[in-house]
């Protein structure tokens, strides 16, 4: 943290969560249908998780990274305050993702958010275990495969096969998974 | 030290599902039981379930990786691949599982005979099967018997949960593509059965507090305590002692309440500590049982890989249990696919929150920031299905825990380390793997699919590894396995294992219900021949 931030972050102790309402103000923005992140204070949550998670004694260098990058945003007009959040995400790309992820929980959580998804159509509770879903039953007589396939191998019928051909100690796969 | 002078009949360590299942068993038998258990008795307040912000804590709290969660009830283990997901407490992991309830086939046993990459087991289908039935039993598994891709059964004791849309769009999709599919079978009640309530579907499935999933502290334990076992809570077994003969004689272990050190001793010892907390205990207790030099030796996971689809029309995985059904298609070896071993399509719903997909559920998929998120989560959540594969992986002596020799915990035990890094084969299987779930999403008319290989950055294998087996396998051989038939120690001849360390393969299943049938299975032996196991001195093939 440089000396001015020092500066600012003592004589301001808001300075971090008017900071992370710019953020997640940027991050989930508002619009006609949805709340922004900042609308429904995903800023507070994130601020008490980041303590939990990271320790108090994070904060201050929270403050400086928000700080560092133009925040709280003030008069920055749209642009600039995009430019700004990828320039975060471009310096600390984990800690900004931590950051993204906890602000995404945190929405997704709160009634008003759940009250739009539900207003969408899809059906959702805040605490589902408490209710659960009202769903159909199973039903045996449409539902049931009919299809036939499928076979198992009984014991006595366990055959050798020959693996020799497949040189799994000399054709060495090193290029597995996604990136083939 | 505090020391008892008496003699219990049986100690069991550990109080998960073998635990409890074992306790249960021995203790209707007459028999003076006592289990010691690291954790405590989860409650259902305890779970997060309740709470508003459940989706944040089961990334925190309710984490069942034990480097993420660092509660005081687990221990570390240093993994240079694998999560570790486990939870210690009565009723063990079933605090914080899935329930999904699939059997092995008879072939996973005789794996030797096939191909000869893996042992037989000294135990066939046909001997574990009535084992199946009765813990199905004991659960209230849901399901549908007919599976023509499975050896008959009987019908399941509470029938299939309900099958929804996700369910239905995937079973289309396997129906275009012509292959097997069947509704799921889950340790999870369909209906009110022994007590519990049934499911409601809240689609909340990493534990359950209203008990419609089986908590084995819910459907187990109070049978067990019921019929006169003691389970003494907060107890940190720190070693297994043995007496001149050869035979266990009883456990030093920690008061986590008290501190004290105190010593319980017994005629017959069981272990139920898990793949992890069992080969350690041994490993600790001066290398006890390991003759064959096995213990903590050829780790298993399962071969694993996900995938998550959206697509246009609602679907609505957010609601249901967790799974929906199986394809298993691909069970069975094929030695044309490159591969010996197969695996299964275990085909869930979704998650059941938008928080959770956003932040990347299941493939590290993330909705965007800014101007296009909401866009983003209105056509996805709600419309995403998941699905992973799950492979029979080869054994590897280098795929392991072992003790680390320069940590120890808050109590003095080594830490314990784990590595594990697929093989050829299993690298072979996953490519396969991963090209078919491609056409499983094609086939489902997927407007997206991601796919998520478990590779780090580095490349590195990081399954979330559930399954932590093999590592005190069972053998025919004292030479190439750890217990025999009976899960009776080859050198402690009144000493059991009785949880997932002793499965000799993996078959292609989540392995819970292998698990718990052997359990039972071993603790009627333990039963029927106790007046015998509390004085031999040599453990005889089964």
């Amino acid at each position: 943290m440089n000396k001015t931030s020092n500066i600012v972050a003592h004589h301001r102790p808001n300075l971090l969560v008017e900071a992370l309402a710019d953020l997640v103000g940027e991050l989930i923005p508002g619009n006609e249908e949805w709340p922004s992140g900042r609308d429904v204070g995903v800023q507070y949550s994130l601020q008490l998780r980041f303590i939990e998670e990271k320790g108090d004694a994070s904060l201050p260098a929270l403050t400086a990274a928000l700080v560092a990058i133009g925040a709280p945003f003030g008069n920055l007009d749209g642009a600039a305050r995009l430019e700004a959040v990828q320039n975060l995400e471009a310096s600390e790309p984990k800690l900004f993702g931590w950051r993204r992820d906890a602000a995404y929980f945190a929405y997704y959580a709160t009634p008003g958010v759940i009250e739009v998804i539900n207003g969408r159509g899809t059906p959702l509770h805040a605490r589902p275990h408490l209710n659960g879903y009202d769903l159909p039953p199973f039903d045996r007589a449409t539902q049931t495969p009919t299809h036939g396939r499928g076979h198992w191998i009984p014991t006595e019928a366990v055959a050798r096969v020959d693996v020799s051909t497949l040189e799994l100690g000399r054709r060495i796969t090193t290029a597995w998974g996604m990136k083939r | 030290m505090i020391a008892r002078d008496d003699v219990r009949d049986v100690l069991i360590i550990g109080s998960g599902a073998t635990g409890a299942l074992s306790a249960m068993v021995l203790a209707q038998a007459g028999l003076d039981v006592i289990c010691l258990e690291q954790g405590g008795w989860i409650e259902r307040k305890d779970f997060v379930h309740s709470h508003t912000d459940w989706s944040w804590q089961r990334q925190t709290n309710w984490n069942p990786d034990v480097n993420r969660r660092l509660h005081a009830d687990g221990y570390p283990v240093h993994s240079d691949s694998s999560q570790v997901l486990m939870w210690n407490g009565v009723g063990g992991s079933t605090n914080a599982y899935g329930a999904i309830w699939p059997r092995y086939r008879p072939s996973d046993f005789r794996k030797g005979d096939e191909h000869g990459l893996q042992p037989n087991w000294p135990i066939s289908y046909e001997e574990i099967a009535p084992f199946y039935e009765r813990v199905d039993r004991i659960v209230g598994v849901s399901g549908l018997c007919g599976d023509p891709a499975m050896p008959p059964r009987e019908e399941c004791p509470t029938g299939p949960l309900p099958f929804g849309l996700a369910a239905q769009r995937l079973a289309k999709a396997f129906d275009k593509l012509g292959w097997h599919w069947w509704p799921v079978e889950a340790g999870v009640i369909s209906r009110d059965y022994d007590g519990r309530p049934a499911c409601n579907g809240c689609g909340m499935c990493n534990g359950c507090p209203r008990g419609s999933m089986s908590l084995f502290s819910q459907s187990v334990w109070p049978k067990a305590l019921a019929a006169g076992a003691e389970l003494k809570t907060h107890a940190r077994v720190l070693r297994i002692e043995t007496g001149a003969d050869g035979r266990a004689s009883g456990a030093i272990w920690k008061n986590r309440i008290t501190g004290a050190e105190e010593r319980t001793r017994a005629r017959v010892v069981i272990v139920a500590a898990n793949g992890v907390g069992t080969p350690r205990l041994l490993l600790a207790s001066d290398n006890l049982a390991n003759s064959s030099g096995h213990v903590g030796r050829n780790l298993l996971h399962h071969t694993l890989v996900g995938a998550q689809i959206w697509v246009d029309e609602p679907v609505n995985a957010q609601m249901g249990y967790i799974a929906s059904l199986f394809s298993r298609e691909f069970a069975e070896t094929d030695i044309s696919r490159g591969f010996v071993n197969g695996f299964n399509f275990n085909c869930l719903t979704s998650t059941p929150s938008p928080g959770e997909m956003a932040a990347g559920w299941l493939t590290n998929t993330r909705a965007p920031w800014g101007a296009g998120h909401h866009d983003w989560i209105a056509s996805r959540f709600g419309h995403s299905i998941g699905f992973f594969a799950i492979g029979d992986d080869l054994p590897s002596p280098d795929n392991r825990v072992f003790l680390n020799d320069e940590a120890t915990d808050e109590d003095g035990v080594p830490v314990i380390s784990m590595h594990y890094e697929p093989g050829e084969n299993d690298r072979r299987m996953m490519n396969f793997m991963l090209d078919r779930m491609v056409d499983v999403a094609d086939a489902a008319g997927a407007f997206d699919v991601a796919l998520q290989d478990y590779r780090d950055e580095s490349g590195v294998y990081r399954t979330p590894a559930w399954h932590m087996i093999g590592t005190c396998r069972m053998g025919d051989d004292p030479e190439d396995s750890v217990v025999n038939g009976w899960h009776q120690s080859w050198d402690v001849p009144n000493m059991f294992i009785v949880d997932g360390s002793v499965l000799a393969t993996g078959g292609v299943v989540n392995p819970t219900p292998t698990i718990s049938a052997l359990a039972l299975r071993a603790s009627e032996y333990i039963r029927d021949n106790f007046a015998e196991l509390s004085y031999t001195t040599k453990t005889i093939p089964k």
